[in-house]
């Protein structure tokens, strides 16, 4: 506790210190998802925080009315149009969002990509996003051992082309592997993420072959609430669970017993803390050359938000062990990653 | 010049076709003065809306809304509709992205490729058409489904992505602070205007629109027109999904799913009859500035994109409305209800 409360310190510190420096930054810092998604819903608060605590001049949250590559860009050009100049954005498309990136580099407007990568190279100056792969297989190694080392896993996972998704299921399948022939998979069930179609798709599945899942991983965020509810429904608690993502539903379920964990992301800490580098890139800083990154298969300009699995035992401080991840980040951020005149 | 032009198979002419041309140019004038006054109003009151950045990326967009306004025009003077429009679209950015990534073709060659693989598409709706006797509605209506599922099994919904810069560029070409997108706008609707005004064609499509049955009757190929009318439509539906690939850089499968309003509401708010027999090119170019122009000021206002679909929504009702009042005014000087 005392380390999380002396990070924080420095952490406020940094901030302090930057505050400072940024009197002459106007930055006008815009939060823009892939489309509406109740997992980005913490963005807002994070721009209305970031706002208060590192001076900017405004943030806005802004949400494209559909999962479209296209309306997302148009909406950032408007955005651009309104002088906002600090984008935080996931990305529609790993490879089209980087058009748009580029243009608003040639504009003066710095990007970052949250909650997912582009496509690299990128003239994102960084990804700040849950490490997936990790992510996945942590939760599936817990699953494992909450299935006692045996039986079949199934896996309900978001939507099939999203590059997340194919990493995710990488990841299952290797903890499935390394488990050894006691535990097998029973089916990557994918595109679930959406409340009409993961609610035919699991439920289908649940009814129609229940007996032989002994454990469920979900790696969507719908996916996990739909999943969670389905067992309660059941309600003969054999088939364990880890789900993802902190959806009260999901937590409820926990706590009852219903589901054993679910693997936290980082949302909030991901928005607050590109807020934060955008900032410090306005007021001139630039990314080190030799800013030791993460890479993976998409991003060679990776930053791990940060991932843990929530369970029964840490269901009430979760949130700040994230919080102390994005602290701990931030306290480093100017050192590890930037390079400041 | 005037884009509009009458057809000449049917009962249509004389003194009263002079009363409908008159209410025609008023509409588009209408329509014009009502562009003038959001953009002057825009202008002067919306912050940024004269910005570099806003100006550019206004009219890239509006390119691609006008050629989208013009494939759905081009069904209409037939009377026919054609909801395959942004699949068709998505097929020729994939085919485009296959060509240029996977088969490496030059770059003039893959936008052929696509354009003829849209016009195919397209004259596959018209033959459903005149085979089947179906309403185009329900026929594109299915191979919109339909060309979208294919490309989605042949592609497996892989994006193509390494496409060459020089194509990219295409997509970030200026002409001053405009989007050159706008002169691709320009050439297709010259040739448009060249179609419905001087060629036989383009009279042949209103014929047919404006009286199916007279049209055949005065000797009409009334089943060809109809299946180069769709491909043609399926043409200009693949001129739009390649410009939005180079503007994406990337070959994406959800190309074209957000088409449907934009390419109603642009030809419609400009004068194009929904019962066929009349286009008016510059009007339907119109109708998409005034689309462009009022989304664009509306977001600058900050006000919210529901609203903006809110207003979309009005807009189109608007448009059916302005519609059937003047087919109701040109019954009431007897003339035929078109």
């Amino acid at each position: 506790m005392l380390k999380t409360w002396t990070i924080a310190g420095l952490a406020l510190a940094s901030l302090a210190c930057s505050a400072g420096i940024s009197a002459a930054a106007d930055v006008k810092l815009a939060l823009v998802p892939g489309g509406p998604h109740p997992f980005f819903a913490p963005w807002e608060q994070a721009a209305a925080d970031a706002k208060v605590a590192f001076g900017l001049t405004e943030s806005q949250y802004a949400v494209p009315q559909d999962w479209q590559l296209d309306l997302q860009n148009k909406l950032i050009e408007s955005l651009a149009s309104q002088g906002y100049n600090a984008f935080g954005i996931f990305p529609g498309d790993a490879t089209g969002t980087n058009e748009t990136m580029a243009e608003l580099e040639a504009f003066g407007a710095p990007s970052v990509a949250i909650g997912g990568c582009t496509q690299s190279p990128s003239p994102a100056k960084f990804c700040l996003a849950t490490d997936v792969y990790r992510s996945a297989y942590l939760g599936t190694k817990a699953l494992i051992e909450a299935m006692g080392g045996k039986g079949a896993i199934m896996h309900a996972g978001s939507r099939l082309v999203d590059p997340n998704t194919q990493l995710r299921i990488a990841a299952i399948d290797k903890a499935i592997e390394e488990a050894g022939p006691d535990v097998m998979l029973y089916q990557h069930v994918t595109d679930t993420d959406s409340q009409e179609t993961g609610d035919a798709k699991i439920n289908g599945v649940l009814a129609a072959d229940a007996a032989n899942i002994d454990g469920i991983v979900a790696t969507g965020y719908v996916s996990s609430v739909i999943a969670a509810r389905a067992l309660e429904n059941l309600g003969d608690g054999r088939i364990k669970m880890i789900g993802i993502d902190d959806d009260p539903i999901v937590l409820d379920a926990i706590n009852k017993g219903v589901i054993q964990g679910t693997m936290a992301q980082n949302p909030y800490g991901q928005a607050y803390i590109a807020a934060y580098a955008l900032k410090r890139m306005l007021e001139g800083c630039t990314m080190r050359a030799d800013a030791p990154f993460d890479e993976n298969p998409q991003n060679a300009t990776f930053i791990d938000s940060g991932t843990l699995v929530i369970t029964k035992a840490n269901i009430d401080t979760y949130r700040d062990e994230l919080k102390g991840i994005a602290d701990d980040i931030i306290a480093s951020f100017d050192e590890k990653y930037l390079t400041c005149n | 010049m005037s884009d509009v032009i009458e057809p000449r198979a049917g009962a249509r002419a004389g003194a009263a076709s002079w009363g409908d041309r008159l209410l025609r140019v008023a509409h588009a004038g209408g329509l014009l003065l009502v562009i003038v006054l959001i953009t002057g109003g825009a202008s002067l009151f919306v912050p940024n809306f004269l910005s570099p950045f806003n100006q550019f990326t206004l009219t890239r967009n509006l390119g691609v809304d006008i050629i989208i306004g013009f494939g759905m025009m081009v069904v209409l003077g037939l009377g026919h509709m054609n909801l395959a429009l942004g699949a068709i679209g998505a097929c020729a950015a994939m085919v485009v992205g296959f060509c240029l990534q996977t088969l490496g073709l030059p770059i003039p060659l893959a936008i052929a490729g696509a354009i003829l693989a849209g016009a195919l598409l397209g004259a596959l709706n018209g033959v459903l058409v005149v085979r089947t006797g179906l309403d185009s509605f329900i026929i594109t209506l299915a191979t919109a489904s339909l060309y979208f599922g294919l490309m989605f099994i042949l592609t497996r919904a892989e994006a193509f992505r390494d496409l060459p810069a020089d194509f990219s560029a295409l997509g970030k070409g200026r002409v001053g602070p405009y989007s050159s997108f706008l002169v691709i706008a320009g050439v297709v609707a010259a040739g448009l205007v060249v179609i419905f005004n001087f060629s036989e064609l383009g009279r042949q499509i209103l014929a047919t629109g404006a009286n199916r049955t007279a049209a055949s009757l005065s000797g009409i190929p009334v089943n060809r027109v109809i299946i180069v009318t769709h491909a043609l439509s399926g043409a200009i539906a693949a001129i739009a999904g390649v410009m939005v690939t180079a503007r994406l850089a990337s070959a994406l499968p959800s190309i074209g799913e957000e088409w449907l309003l934009p390419s109603f509401l642009a030809p419609l708010l400009g004068g194009t009859l929904l019962a066929g027999g009349f286009v008016s090119v510059i009007g339907a170019a119109l109708g998409a500035i005034l689309l462009s122009v009022l989304q664009n000021t509306l977001v600058l206002l900050n006000v919210s994109g529901f609203w903006i679909q809110f207003f979309l929504g009005l807009a189109l009702l608007a448009a059916v409305g302005i519609d059937r009042w003047r087919v109701v005014q040109t019954q009431k000087r007897g003339t035929p209800g078109r």
